[in-house]
């Protein structure tokens, strides 16, 4: 038999009243001066108990029943047996080794999350979702750049053209993703190429200057290609959101304290997860010039100029991996067969 | 009144216990998949509520788990519906965003109900009564102003929501009323705008500086450092200035809100001091850096703490004469909704 004293509110005033309360053959007998009540198990309501916090017991009528005797509310909740996750919880939180773990799991469950979860997820969805979509968002924010950010080429035409073949030479040999080339003037992003959702690919004036030969221009088109063949910037757009949403799911619970610090996380994930992209991208640049019989070297050779070229704005949370990392390999094998 | 009592407001929850909840509840959020935040906003604010004492009584919170969780998943609709239409086309989420902003008073209204419905003192609802087309007068009209009166009207505009919240609120049936007047939140306002000039007048006066040795014959390169600095240094102090300003702002409006608002026969004293807060929030965000997050949870309980340990309510000799009014029931979505979109709505 269950027995505890606390503090009677009946819903209508807000006096007190202190009662003892007992549990008997499945009902609560609330006792007081002039109050005698009997309610079956089956109209109560206990609160589940959190951390050493005032326990409340509802009844019906919106009266409340306030007790500090935790231990016998425990015992209360448990006879109710109503199936609640929070039972869970409360024994979870009643050692401190089981806090310890749920501390390690939430720390590799985030991790995980943000590290193999996100991109898994994007990469399903980038999959699922439509290529007309793909192509609407790719021409929409080419439009966005070209009114911002991009003027048109000043290279001659010719030499557009030429470029424009030689590249689809090399695809009529080996296979590539639907791809569109597109030559742009931009003081913004310098000697630069970007792959645009659904397949387009735009190379700068500054960057055709750059290169030496056009089969470095090739090289460096293998890499967009890669972007473009793995669909990267729907990606890398699924990704920010599906990584906004786990810290917003985070955070949410953290509150505001946590706003400042919260922009900085997001910033290195979005690096971190074009780091692996650009891997990728090298990847699949490297076998692709390798069966087109294209010396890898070509592509070593731009990325060391354009490396050299950008050293002032390159920073410690830059977007792509070491430079000299990435040439390695590019150096290393030339296979044609 | 010849027989009133002082009722300091206490708050009872210690750290560590609420460090134990809280972790329990990102575990087990994470592996659901973010559907047992839910219950984890419950339980948390249960504990918060069951260790806010004024009489020796305690604050209940009413909302259920599932109230919360139709809520969470409504608005959580309604942002992956503004996500995707942003994803697709930007016109799309402009249209959105309109849409959004005509019922944000609505939103507002049926947060700051639900909030009020769902937490009890001795039994008795907290309730609230503002209109939404009073929300639409503020939150919108007067909104809308601030960018052709260059933030003059930023003062007001506070005045006015702290108003709208304490003019609104009934216990049981006695109703609030608010008798501050907008005088005092121009100085609060004045001073944050003093704060936060500094960090712009620093790097004004860095830029002067280099201009005036660039024509002495300074290199372009060392100019250019100089100008980087005096920027670097300006932005530190304006995320700074930011804190200051953003904890005096919030220890100020406190007073102003508590001091002037009366619930029938009880009278409210706070007296927050904004060092006391700026030193609490910087120190908070420190230590939260240092300790990757964990201390999080102790950083609420202090500056739960420190609120509850300054506000003290007068009223008469015993709290038992208040009675219930009438209720109807109340539904999470535009509380998730305002908790979603990061819509700041007043004091908590």
């Amino acid at each position: 038999m269950t027995a505890f004293s606390g503090d009677l509110f009946d819903g209508r005033s807000s006096q007190a009243h202190p009662v003892n309360a007992t549990l008997d053959a499945g009902q609560l007998h609330i006792t007081g001066e002039d109050i005698a009540l009997v309610y079956p198990l089956s109209q109560i309501d206990v609160a589940p108990p959190v951390g050493a916090a005032r326990g409340v017991v509802h009844l019906p009528e919106g009266q409340e029943l306030h007790s500090t005797d935790l231990a016998a509310l425990a015992a209360l909740s448990q006879a109710t047996a109503t199936n609640r996750p929070e039972r869970w919880a409360r024994h979870l939180e009643s050692r401190l080794g089981y806090a310890l773990i749920a501390l390690v799991v939430s720390v590799l469950v985030m991790f995980a999350g943000l590290r193999w979860g996100v991109p898994a997820a994007a990469q399903l969805a980038a999959h699922t979702l439509p290529a007309g979509l793909e192509r609407n968002i790719g021409e929409e924010s080419l439009t966005l750049m070209d009114k911002f950010s991009l003027s048109p080429s000043r290279l001659p035409l010719a030499r557009q053209q030429s470029l424009t073949q030689q590249l689809a030479a090399q695809c009529g040999k080996q296979t590539c993703p639907p791809y569109t080339l597109l030559f742009r003037n931009s003081k913004l992003f310098g000697a630069n190429a970007m792959a645009l959702p659904g397949g387009t690919i735009v190379v700068t004036d500054a960057l055709i200057d750059l290169a030496h030969t056009d089969t470095e221009l090739i090289a460096v088109i293998a890499h967009e290609l890669g972007h473009v063949a793995h669909r990267h910037s729907l990606r890398l757009a699924l990704q920010s959101i599906g990584a906004g949403v786990i810290l917003v799911a985070i955070t949410g619970d953290i509150g505001s304290v946590s706003d400042l610090a919260a922009g900085l996380p997001s910033l290195l994930l979005q690096n971190g997860y074009s780091r692996d992209m650009e891997r990728e991208a090298d990847a699949y640049a490297l076998a692709w010039l390798n069966t087109a019989c294209i010396p890898p070297r070509h592509f070593a050779d731009i990325l060391g100029r354009l490396d050299k070229d950008s050293t002032d704005s390159t920073t410690l949370l830059d977007s792509h991996p070491g430079t000299h990392q990435r040439i390695k390999p590019f150096l290393a094998s030339h296979r044609c067969t | 009144m010849t027989n009133t009592k002082q009722y300091p407001m206490q708050f009872t929850g210690r750290g560590g216990e609420y460090f134990v909840i809280w972790i329990v509840n990102i575990a087990l959020t994470l592996l659901t998949l973010g559907i047992y935040s839910a219950w984890a906003k419950v339980r948390t604010m249960r504990w918060f509520y069951g260790h806010t004492l004024l009489d020796n009584q305690t604050f209940t919170y009413l909302a259920t788990p599932m109230q919360i969780l139709k809520g969470r998943l409504i608005a959580l609709a309604a942002l992956v519906a503004y996500y995707a239409a942003s994803f697709y086309s930007p016109m799309l989420a402009v249209a959105l965003m309109i849409i959004l902003l005509i019922a944000m008073p609505w939103i507002v209204v049926s947060s700051l109900r639900f909030h009020a419905r769902m937490s009890a003192y001795r039994g008795l609802r907290f309730d609230f009564t503002g209109s939404v087309g009073e929300a639409a007068r503020i939150y919108i009209g007067l909104s809308l102003l601030v960018i052709p009166t260059l933030g003059l009207i930023l003062p007001y505009l506070a005045y006015r929501q702290i108003k709208f919240i304490a003019d609104n609120t009934t216990y049981g049936q006695t109703a609030s009323r608010y008798q501050g007047t907008s005088k005092p939140f121009w100085g609060v306002y004045l001073f944050a705008l003093v704060l936060m000039l500094l960090p712009i007048g620093v790097i004004a006066l860095g830029l002067y500086q280099v201009a005036q040795m660039k024509t002495a014959g300074m290199p372009p390169e060392v100019a250019m450092a100089a100008v980087g600095t005096s920027i670097f240094a300006g932005a530190a102090l304006f995320y700074l200035m930011t804190l200051v300003a953003g904890a005096m702002i919030m220890a100020r409006t406190a007073n102003l809100f508590y001091n002037a608002t009366t619930i029938g026969p009880i009278g409210f004293q706070s007296n927050q001091r904004a060092r006391d807060l700026i030193w609490l929030y910087f120190s908070n965000l420190v230590l939260i850096a240092l300790t990757i997050g964990i201390f999080i949870p102790w950083a609420k309980v202090r500056l739960a703490r420190y609120r509850a340990g300054h506000l003290t309510l007068t009223g008469p000799e015993n709290l038992s004469e208040f009675t219930a009014g009438q209720q109807q029931s109340s539904t999470a979505t535009g509380a998730e909704m305002a908790d979603l979109f990061d819509l700041n709505i007043g004091l908590t």
